[in-house]
């Protein structure tokens, strides 16, 4: 389970400063698929980042129960100079994982053939999210934090993740972010929305996307 | 008691493994380009000790108190190096390493851990193959005090990283910064013993010299090292004051940056 209270956070943006988030609190169960919308530079990659805690918010808490991972999505964590492999053996150690069950999970998972061992730099977007998927499928998260699933890939791929999500469904669950409905609506049994810094949750999707689409 | 005792143990094991892997890396990516990356970082550390060597044996200058011209400069340079070097690690550390705070349990800190305890063993190993070789060359063996030889080599490398750890957020704060350390600190080289000894030097510039940290932890060395070099200006109290005050203001300038640092 994962609750925020009151949740506060802004940015210095050339002297001004700009509120992302005021004062939002939400509870996100166990076992319950959410995905938030909000349009680009509502703070949807912020909240996610809180979440996970690479940031922290400027007031209020965020108490976190089982294991969560980083924030996934087609940027962040990779070293370019390094290869795909070896971006995975520091991922496996640092979460004390076994270094070759994970990188052996990756590689197959991600399906990006001999350019795993060749730098991260090289790569195109699509491969690096693919990458990143297998990366965080290999270990076993509670709660995956997910950055627009949208960029990853092809079809094919999408449905390869939603097969893992559903055959870990008893004990894992995704917070999605996105501004597309249709990825929701795959992925998600519930859906908040995200507009000018403060967050409604809906009980199903539909309910969301009539107020989303309305926006 | 025992659940703070466990959150305390379990946070302690995370940095162990966090800090384990970034070592693991940055050796990767410090030396793993090259097929000779580790000899390189090596020898980069005798090349200046080399051109010194030469010059004292060209110039006929004399080393002081039965030291030899080699172990003279080693002390001195390997102790400097040790300063300087962490510093410059600790420096960049974040910056370098941006794309990894992106996992939640990298910190910042463990970023600039990481490759100062990295930089340490590196000039470690040069220290002990250095002195080794000079020792086989020489047929003499002068050690006098191996305890405070590592001392004045962990106290340099505690001062680098102390300074090291202010100079990361003032880069931050300030990216200016990164281009005026290097020669903000160059006039280190020239006064703080490396190719001279304090015991050489008339008394009223003494005591100017003395109030450079980095000078004391190079004399430590040497009296560490040298049966025969007795001289005890330098002070641990002194040292170990620079090196709170700096600690002190590198964590609270690190704390009261985190947030631009996390964000970026």
């Amino acid at each position: 389970m994962i609750e925020l209270r009151n949740i506060y956070k802004s940015y210095f943006v050339n002297g001004f400063r700009n509120h992302v988030l005021n004062n939002i609190s939400i509870v996100f169960p166990d076992n319950v698929n959410i995905g938030i919308l909000g349009l680009n530079g509502a703070g949807k990659s912020t909240l996610l980042r809180l979440i996970a805690g690479v940031e922290l918010p400027d007031e209020g808490s965020i108490h976190r129960t089982g294991r969560i991972s980083w924030p996934i999505g087609f940027s962040g964590g990779f070293n370019g100079s390094l290869s795909g492999e070896e971006n995975c053996r520091f991922v496996a150690r640092i979460y004390h994982e076994d270094v070759d069950r994970i990188i052996g999970f990756a590689q197959e998972f991600a399906e990006i053939g001999r350019h795993f061992f060749q730098p991260v730099r090289t790569y195109s977007s699509g491969m690096k999210a693919r990458l990143a998927f297998g990366l965080s499928m290999a270990i076993d998260f509670n709660v995956y934090l997910i950055d627009e699933i949208t960029a990853v890939g092809d079809n094919v791929f999408r449905n390869k993740c939603a097969k893992v999500f559903d055959e870990r469904r008893e004990h894992t669950s995704i917070i999605m972010v996105s501004h597309n409905l249709g990825t929701i609506a795959k992925f998600c049994d519930k859906a908040a929305i995200l507009t000018r810094g403060s967050m409604q949750i809906f009980d199903s999707v539909d309910e969301a996307a009539k107020i989303y689409e309305a926006l | 008691m025992t659940s703070a005792f466990r959150d305390f143990a379990r946070g302690l094991s995370i940095q162990v493994h966090v800090i384990h892997a970034l070592i693991l890396r940055e050796t990767r990516t410090a030396f793993g380009q090259h097929k000779l990356g580790y000899i390189w970082a090596l020898a980069s550390h005798g090349f200046f000790i080399g051109i010194f060597a030469a010059m004292f044996v060209f110039a006929n200058r004399s080393v002081p108190s039965g030291m030899d011209v080699i172990g003279f400069l080693c002390t001195g340079f390997l102790t400097y190096n040790l300063f300087m070097g962490t510093q410059g690690k600790a420096k960049t550390a974040v910056k370098a390493n941006v794309s990894l705070l992106y996992y939640p349990q990298v910190h910042p800190l463990d970023l600039v851990a990481a490759r100062c305890l990295l930089e340490i063993a590196t000039v470690m190993v040069a220290f002990f193959l250095f002195m080794f070789a000079n020792t086989i060359y020489t047929q003499h063996f002068p050690l006098d005090s191996a305890l405070l030889t590592l001392a004045g080599l962990f106290l340099a490398a505690l001062l680098g990283s102390a300074l090291g750890l202010c100079t990361n957020s003032l880069c931050v704060l300030w990216p200016t910064m990164e281009q005026l350390i290097g020669p903000l600190l160059r006039p280190l080289f020239w006064i703080s013993g490396l190719f001279f000894s304090i015991a050489e030097i008339p008394l009223f510039a003494r005591e100017a010299l003395l109030w450079n940290p980095v000078l004391h932890v190079i004399e430590m060395t040497r009296d560490g090292w040298f049966k025969t070099y007795n001289y005890k200006f330098y002070s641990f109290s002194y040292v170990i004051y620079w090196i709170l005050g700096l600690t002190v203001l590198g964590l609270i300038t690190e704390r009261l940056n985190r947030n631009k640092v996390l964000s970026s």
